[in-house]
């Protein structure tokens, strides 16, 4: 009986708690950053142009703070 | 919030109702790939009416050829009808217009292999499909092709996999 408690309480742990699956890995194997790739899926395309778009302004900007005189 | 120049330079290719379709890094960028670039490429139909078209809507952005741009040289149907790529500038930033990319594919080739996007603002433009430009940067095989390819390789494998999650 203790046993059968004990293992119907195990088995109820077991549930309560199931294994999670591996989360998947942030880089592949050769080194790309899946994490990334994982991110700009999530936009539109018109979001990901967006992005882009905003990021090469701020180059230039960043560009232009540090010419030379 | 800067203008959004690629955005702009794109709606003007489309509603000049220019054939053409979207590759290299911009494509990458559409098809969800981190990457940067700072040029639009494009792959234009060379039948004499799209570059007509193309003509004038050059003209209204005022492209000149890159190289020696003090010499503002303007494109002519001469170099739109020819197989080279045509690096140009405009208003709205550089823009490549090439009539054959990867082993002499044309407009016509790789049209099969592309599809429209909505890129916003009711536009939508002609993109090369991923799978397709990681074959021609294959075939290519550059430096700077090789070092993106890993890159794209693992965009379309992660695209695949949110694609079955979505179906399943």
């Amino acid at each position: 009986m203790n046993n059968a408690v004990a293992q119907g309480h195990s088995m109820q742990s077991a549930d309560a708690n199931p294994v999670e699956p591996a989360p998947p890995p942030d880089y592949s194997e050769d080194g790309v950053d899946l994490s990334l790739i994982r991110w700009t899926l999530s936009l539109t395309p018109a979001e990901r142009l967006e992005f882009l778009n905003d990021r090469i302004a701020d180059i230039f900007t960043i560009r232009a703070l540090n010419a030379p005189e | 919030m800067p203008q959004n120049r690629l955005l702009a330079l794109l709606r003007r290719l489309e509603e000049s109702k220019s054939e053409f379709i979207v590759v290299g890094g911009l494509a990458a960028v559409l098809r969800g790939a981190p990457v940067h670039t700072y040029d639009l490429d494009i792959v234009y139909a060379r039948n004499p009416q799209n570059i007509d078209r193309l003509l004038e809507v050059l003209a209204s952005l005022g492209a000149i050829f890159r190289i020696q741009p003090e010499r503002r040289l303007k494109p002519t149907a001469s170099h739109l009808s020819g197989s080279g790529h045509l690096n140009l500038l405009t208003k709205d930033g550089p823009l490549d217009l090439l009539a054959t990319i990867g082993q002499n594919l044309q407009f016509e080739d790789l049209l099969a292999r592309s599809s429209q996007m909505d890129i916003g603002g009711g536009t939508h433009v002609t993109v090369l499909s991923l799978d397709a430009l990681i074959e021609i940067k294959e075939q290519l095989a550059g430096d700077k092709d090789m070092a993106v390819l890993p890159i794209l390789r693992q965009t379309l494998s992660e695209s695949k996999k949110q694609r079955n999650r979505e179906e399943s």
